[in-house]
């Protein structure tokens, strides 16, 4: 276990988890910078904000995560950008779940958001962000 | 400045909000040297929101930052003229004029059960399956109403808003949709089974 670790805290391993976690972001925030608006149906239809802060919340989100990501692949305070993914991460994870227990069928909104590649919020996508939410979190505790 | 006003900036002298500046930059030295992590963080929050500002002001499809009149969420600036809404009387007055189609933005199970008389069904949640078979049942030389549930049900705005991607001009959403149509008495077409084509007009 102790050997486990000293890999996941070793800053090569740090380095290369900060690369993928900033490139999953990157990628991520690009079809919904460029459609602010169709992010902005999604964000409706997760159902979790009130009218007026929906917008903003649109325009803000993918901004962040470009921002965040750019910032992990450079390298430059990378703490900084890792708490930042940290907190996004968890509150994608706690959109899905409140998805999915509400039985709300609706597009998760993570990479596509003008429908052609959709994929549907749901547990599997819950899972498949757990590895993303442990990558940021060693980024932010170890850098 | 010179000297002795920066002098007197500096120790308070004369300069009213020194002490808030002098408060302000303890705090963020304080902050700096506890919370490094986060008020970097802050930073790259505030250099984020800069940026989605710069960029939504120079797209073409940019949003505005809240709703729009009729507390719509997700309408570029560029369409919100172009996508006008009606209420049920007006909605009435075009139904009888036979001058519009009427497009229900609404599921096929829910369009089975009741819709306005003449309504083409082109359910929004399946949008991009449906629509290379449904351009041809909407006209671009006519006015399109779309409708959908209710209070809060964006899909008629939504397809509205892809309408106008796709070249269509004339088109104008029934505001709380299907509810409002129903609570005024207007006429629908129900089907007791779900099957459209042989339903009964009230």
């Amino acid at each position: 276990m102790r050997a486990i670790w000293r890999v996941m805290t070793h800053p090569i391993f740090l380095r290369l988890t900060g690369l993928v976690v900033g490139g999953i972001f990157v990628y991520a925030s690009w079809d919904k910078i460029t459609q602010a608006d169709r992010f902005a149906d999604i964000v409706h239809d997760y159902d979790m904000l009130p009218l007026v802060f929906i917008n903003g919340f649109a325009l803000m989100m993918p901004w962040t995560e470009l921002t965040v990501g750019a910032v992990l692949i450079v390298g430059v305070w990378r703490r900084a950008a890792g708490l930042l993914a940290t907190a996004m991460t968890v509150s994608f994870l706690i959109a899905i779940a409140q998805a999915e227990f509400r039985g709300l069928e609706i597009e998760c909104g993570c990479f596509d958001v003008s429908g052609m590649s959709a994929t549907e919020a749901s547990w599997d996508l819950f899972l498949r962000d757990i590895p993303l939410l442990l990558g940021s979190a060693l980024v932010w505790r170890k850098g | 400045m010179d000297g002795s006003a920066s002098d007197k900036m500096v120790n308070g002298g004369s300069c009213g909000s020194c002490p808030i500046v002098r408060a302000a930059g303890f705090v963020v030295q304080r902050a700096l040297s506890h919370f490094p992590h986060a008020v970097r963080a802050a930073c790259l929050l505030l250099l984020a929101v800069a940026a989605a500002s710069i960029y939504n002001a120079a797209n073409d499809l940019g949003i505005p930052w809240g709703p729009s009149p009729g507390s719509r969420v997700g309408i570029p600036r560029a369409f919100e003229s172009r996508l006008p809404q009606i209420n049920a009387p007006q909605a009435l007055t075009l139904w009888e004029a036979g001058d519009a189609v009427f497009v229900d933005s609404r599921d096929r199970k829910d369009y089975e059960r009741d819709y306005i008389p003449g309504a083409t069904n082109a359910p929004m949640r399946k949008w991009t399956e449906i629509w290379p078979g449904i351009e041809s049942e909407l006209p671009r030389d006519q006015l399109l109403v779309l409708y959908c549930y209710g209070a809060h049900c964006g899909l008629s705005t939504r397809q509205g808003k892809e309408l106008l991607r796709q070249g269509y001009d004339e088109l104008v959403v029934l505001d709380y949709g299907w509810t409002t149509w129903t609570e005024h008495g207007h006429p629908t077409v129900q089907h007791s089974e779900g099957h459209p084509g042989g339903g009964s007009e009230h």
